[in-house]
């Protein structure tokens, strides 16, 4: 079979991503084998790898190159990514780990005379909860006097989106979705109030720049002129616009919602009842018979069940929620205690979709999100009340992602769905536990349904293999 | 009139023509120029240090603070 290039790979001539054979290779062309070769005999990329800045690579010899790829001058395999997620479907912390994990290896390479040519967020995926960068053609040698290049878009991508959150207290990923550029440094200024442009790095980074860049609008000719004829940037100036950077997003903070708040609600979001503990005796045995490579949960809430998984035996988990504060809590869980476990937001009711230079770009939540195992606790009863979505077809979606799963369902007496339903008409005749084995029997085999709370919450377990 | 109506016109042609010539302009020229600054106002700050670090002695020696002698 042919190489696959990947669709998402278009933007640097001088080398492609490709899919082959179940692994990632990365083409490195003749117009980049100058800066590859001087970049690599310096030692940068092994050790770039070995401090944990760069996605784990290595060069094939030329003879097991594939031959659909002999243009390159040389091929690299990289460490697959376990599931490639993006900017619009990060926390506020994650987004803020992967501008410092930029921000830390642009310093680390500017010590051995080198940089990162652009600052996609793109660039940076995430094992767990450790960022890598994944771009190793956006390494380039660095020249004294240069300009940090990437910084407008470094700004657009990172610096922004945070921004919005910590100063306004808006989430950035519905902006960023539809945006993926990011947040434009001009649109940002526009919102921001005058007492947050009292602080100098909002003023400089912000203010100032949208100012600097609309004047270049208005008079093209004098800006590109005077940008032409620039001073050499001193290499001090660069590594200290750098770490004042570094520390300024390292104190970020999400407006209003401090760490102790999020800790109370962390708290108020633990069940430490009997009817927990059973649920959580459910999903443990669940995870320990089929010891997933892969679990999705749905509806992760902070992460209480995605941890009793990792620790019975299941290798990776992806959590969504659609809850803004509870991804957030979970990404530093994962963070802290180092876990294999990936915290995203999602609204399942509007999932991420292929977007992108011909819609093929970025991929969607469905092209990515296969796997072997699925929960989707306290979770349907979201779509199908408070987003009118048909039971039979929120079943068909959760069966189609894997092949083995538990979907809880919360009964009308519940309160929960009581409070659903308290200021609506209940026009939901179909959302009946006798509907729901209809429904994911005629589908899917049930193995098991347990009780597990005096209001009637069941947790079923299904099969299709 | 007429004269009124092909003025505004021309000025609207003229406007379709200029637009386009902003979108060749890279967008990153603001943050050039804004390092620029940033460089300068760093430079300056470095010099003024230096200076100060030069006159601190002479103000020690006579025993005063500058804060003193205002």
């Amino acid at each position: 079979m042919p190489a696959q290039k990947n669709p998402g790979s278009y933007r640097d001539p001088r080398g492609y991503v490709f899919h082959y054979d179940g692994a990632i290779l990365r083409t490195i062309l003749p117009s980049a084998k100058a800066d590859y070769e001087s970049i690599r005999d310096k030692g940068i990329i092994a050790e770039s790898i070995e401090e944990g800045f760069l996605v784990d690579t290595e060069e094939l010899d030329k003879c097991s190159i594939p031959a659909s790829l002999t243009d390159a001058t040389y091929i690299v395999r990289h460490f697959k990514i376990p599931l490639i997620s993006y900017p619009y479907e990060w926390s506020f912390y994650q987004l803020k780990e992967a501008a410092l994990h930029h921000l830390k290896f642009q310093m680390f390479l500017l010590e051995r005379d080198a940089v990162l040519r652009d600052a996609s967020a793109y660039n940076i995926q995430f094992i767990g909860s450790r960022p890598v960068f994944i771009d190793l053609l956006s390494i380039a040698p660095y020249k004294e006097g240069d300009y940090w290049l990437a910084h407008s878009q470094f700004c657009e991508q990172f610096l922004n989106p945070l921004l919005l959150r910590a100063l306004k207290g808006f989430t950035h990923n519905g902006w960023f979705r539809g945006n993926l550029d990011g947040i434009y440094t001009r649109d940002l200024a526009k919102i921001l109030s005058l007492k947050d442009k009292m602080s100098w790095n909002v003023f400089s980074q912000v203010t100032l720049q949208a100012y600097l860049e609309a004047a270049a609008l208005k008079k093209p000719n004098k800006a590109t002129s005077q940008a032409q004829s620039r001073k050499p940037f001193p290499r001090k100036a660069y590594s200290g616009f750098l770490t004042q950077l570094y520390n300024w997003i390292n104190k970020l903070e999400p407006k209003d919602t401090g760490k102790t708040v999020w800790g109370e609600y962390a708290s108020d979001n633990t069940y430490l009842n009997e009817e927990a503990d059973k649920k959580r005796l459910i999903v443990q045995l669940f995870a320990e018979e089929h010891k997933f490579d892969k679990l999705i949960d749905l509806g992760c809430n902070t992460g209480d069940y995605s941890i009793v998984v990792l620790n019975s035996g299941v290798k990776f988990v992806v959590g969504y929620d659609f809850d803004s504060k509870a991804v957030d809590q979970a990404f530093l869980r994962s963070q802290k205690q180092g876990l294999n476990f990936l915290p995203l937001y999602l609204d399942a009711a509007n999932p991420s979709p292929n977007q992108g230079w011909r819609q093929a770009e970025r991929l969607g939540f469905q092209e990515r999100n296969m796997a072997d195992g699925i929960i989707a606790l306290a979770f349907i009863h979201h779509l199908a009340i408070a987003k009118n979505i048909p039971l039979d077809q929120i079943v068909n979606w959760i069966t189609y992602i894997a092949p083995r799963g538990l979907i809880e369902f919360v009964p009308k007496s519940d309160i929960t769905v009581g409070k659903m339903l308290a200021l609506r008409e209940d026009i939901f005749s179909d959302y009946s536990e006798e509907n729901f084995i209809k429904i994911l029997s005629s589908k899917v085999n049930i193995i098991s349904s347990q009780l597990i709370s005096s209001s009637g919450r069941k947790i079923f377990e299904y099969s299709s293999i | 009139m007429g004269l009124q109506i092909k003025f505004i016109v021309a000025i609207m042609i003229l406007a379709l023509w200029v637009t386009p010539a902003y979108a060749y302009l890279d967008p990153g020229t603001g943050s050039i120029l804004l390092q620029g600054i940033l460089a300068g106002i760093a430079a300056v700050i470095t010099t003024i240090s230096l200076y100060w670090e030069k006159i601190k002695p002479f103000f020690s020696k006579s025993g005063n603070t500058p804060k003193d002698r205002m």
